[in-house]
């Protein structure tokens, strides 16, 4: 069964993001939330997600952090991660590869987009 | 779609943690069921079974020894409510959202359209995308045969282009009303017209700039659904976008139509006159007039003898050179060059553009020319070009004349005659213009009499000036 994990401090955001995932919930996909990046770790150790996605900018702990974290001290590489910036704000390209993040994605985000990346990684027929 | 699953609910969560707790506290672990009976928490225990509902929905039971199986029931019965409400929440949220993010990429794609029909085209596609519909269309007015014309058009089956008058059906109405409005069972309104397809509801919008309607979107289904008011809601935010699109497509057309026209005017107009011209206000017309104004003719002395001096690559060169310097002259007085006839300059001053002291800025421009003339930086022509200018004043026609297929800007008239043999009688470098000239210039510059000559057509000579200049 496949889970996905939505990591971003402001509540709105996490919201319309699990809304918009709310349909895979009937193809058995399992949705958890995190509010931070040190809620978002130990999350991922405990769950061990097939899909996050990331915010960029938190408190304590920011998105990069968590990304490098999970991708290099962890070693689970296998964990897909998505990125969400806002849009306006220039991506860290470099950061975001040298953290290994696999994509990223802009914020407001268009959410058939979200949802079809979301199949597509999941793998479930759509 | 049901907006909660009971099982994940009850089994993960928040309200799976509060039963948890609860159940070790009071020492009591109820057993909730769905509505198969299906055991999803607990295990099998005494006591009554209690249904749980919100509302008018029943989601399953809950069975525990009393009084804690009341406890229980009512207690998942109120955050299962809570988590529906928030669930709610969160999908109008999400639908807003969407809207949202839908009108950004919307105005982000159509920013980046220029024609008409590529803006209209992309506006229904986006809007059949966004409101359940099965056809859709643009309509625009045009101003030439004072119809509404279907511009771009979704459409289910081949129909043939629409074309209304502004009262007509129910896009007329709106068109001259400026209000959207939804229609929910179109063959009903007595403002339909049955001569089209039609839809069971509609919506349509008309396209608005600040002071006029430039047309109307309209999408409507063949399905028997109501449209809402959120939808025409999210149909005037995206018609608003398309207006603004709309407009600068039609500024952008009218500019590369003004552009084309200004090129071809500014041939024979100063760039000044040319942008009047275009802009059109009051007095200036292209259309044939009788009005008074100053004619100029300029000529090369004994230009065909040079001729035979020189090749025709060198001639042509020459006279280009020529006559590039001299237009720019006369249009630097605001004349209008109405054509060349071999060497010579034929300019009026006064056509299209009514021109004050008319009289006085043909004799100015005539003095540039010979000015100027000597002024080529080239010595052949220096050397050997040679003017005569003979100016006139008086009523004369002026218009475009000739055939369909060839037409000219041009004026005739006694005063054009007069003109030429002034021009003819003129040597090199001098300038002669008849009475009327000087009567309207005498007090500006030099004059000194000429003697007369006589005129076909005319009782009495003409009375002719030298213009002395420096």
């Amino acid at each position: 069964m496949s889970k996905i994990l939505i990591v971003d401090d402001e509540p709105h955001i996490r919201m319309l993001l699990e809304q918009t995932l709310e349909e895979l919930e009937d193809e058995g996909v399992e949705i958890f939330t995190a509010e931070n990046g040190e809620e978002a770790l130990s999350a991922i150790q405990e769950e061990h997600p097939n899909l996050v996605f990331l915010d960029v900018m938190m408190p304590k702990m920011n998105g990069f952090d968590v990304c490098h974290a999970v991708k290099r001290e962890l070693r689970l590489p296998e964990i897909f991660i998505i990125m969400l910036t806002a849009k306006g704000q220039e991506f860290d390209r470099v950061r975001g590869e040298e953290v290994g993040a696999d994509i990223y994605m802009t914020k407001p985000f268009d959410p058939d987009e979200i949802l079809d990346k979301a199949y597509e990684i999941l793998n479930i027929p759509h | 779609m049901a907006l909660i699953s009971f099982k994940k609910f009850v089994t993960k969560g928040y309200f799976a943690q509060l039963l948890n707790s609860l159940s070790g506290s009071l020492q009591c672990v109820p057993e909730i069921t769905d509505v198969d009976g299906v055991v999803l928490w607990g295990q099998p225990t005494e006591g009554e079974p209690l249904p749980i509902t919100t509302g008018e929905q029943f989601w399953g039971h809950v069975r525990a020894p009393a009084p804690h199986g009341r406890i229980f029931a009512d207690l998942t019965a109120h955050y299962l409510q809570r988590e529906l409400d928030r669930r709610i929440l969160a999908a109008e949220a999400l639908e807003k959202y969407r809207e949202i993010t839908f009108l950004y990429a919307f105005s982000g794609k159509i920013a980046s359209c220029l024609g008409i029909r590529e803006v209209c085209q992309l506006v229904i596609a986006e809007a059949h995308k966004l409101i359940p519909s099965t056809s859709a269309m643009v309509m625009l007015y045009q101003e030439a045969d004072h119809r509404l014309e279907m511009i771009a058009s979704i459409s289910p089956s081949t129909t043939p282009p629409l074309s209304l008058s502004p009262t007509q059906g129910i896009e007329g109405h709106v068109f001259t009303s400026g209000r959207a409005e939804i229609v929910n069972h179109v063959s009903a309104d007595p403002r339909h017209d049955s001569s089209y397809p039609t839809d069971y509801a509609l919506i349509c919008a008309p396209l608005k700039t600040q002071d006029r309607v430039m047309g109307i979107i309209r999408i409507g289904t063949s399905e028997q659904i109501h449209y809402t008011a959120a939808e025409l809601k999210l149909f005037t935010a995206l018609t608003a976008q398309a207006s603004a699109a709309i407009e600068n497509a039609l500024l952008h057309e009218h500019k590369i139509r003004e552009e084309r026209i200004k090129s071809n005017l500014e041939r024979y107009l100063s760039p000044q006159v040319a942008q009047t011209v275009i802009s059109a206000t009051g007095e200036i017309s292209l259309t044939t007039s009788k009005r008074r104004l100053t004619m100029l003719f300029s000529d090369i002395r004994n230009f065909s003898s040079h001729c035979e001096e020189l090749d025709a690559e060198d001639m042509v060169t020459y006279l280009n050179e020529y006559f590039t310097h001299m237009v720019s002259v006369i249009f630097s007085h605001r004349g209008t060059v109405n054509k060349f006839v071999g060497d010579m300059i034929v300019a009026m001053f006064g056509a299209p553009a009514t021109l004050p002291n008319h009289e006085q800025r043909a004799i100015a421009a005539a003095i540039d020319m010979q000015r100027c003339l000597a002024k080529i930086p080239v010595p052949w022509i220096q050397q050997h070009f040679l003017t005569g200018i003979g100016i006139s004043t008086g009523e004369v026609v002026v218009g475009n004349i000739g055939s369909p297929q060839h037409m000219d800007y041009t004026a005739i008239g006694d005063e054009v005659n007069v003109a030429a043999r002034l021009q003819g009688l003129a040597k090199g470098g001098q300038i002669l213009v008849s009475r009327s000239v000087y009567d309207a210039a005498r007090s500006n510059y030099t004059f000194r009499p000429y003697g007369d000559i006589v005129v076909k057509g005319r009782k009495n000579p003409v009375e002719i000036y030298e213009v002395i200049y420096t």
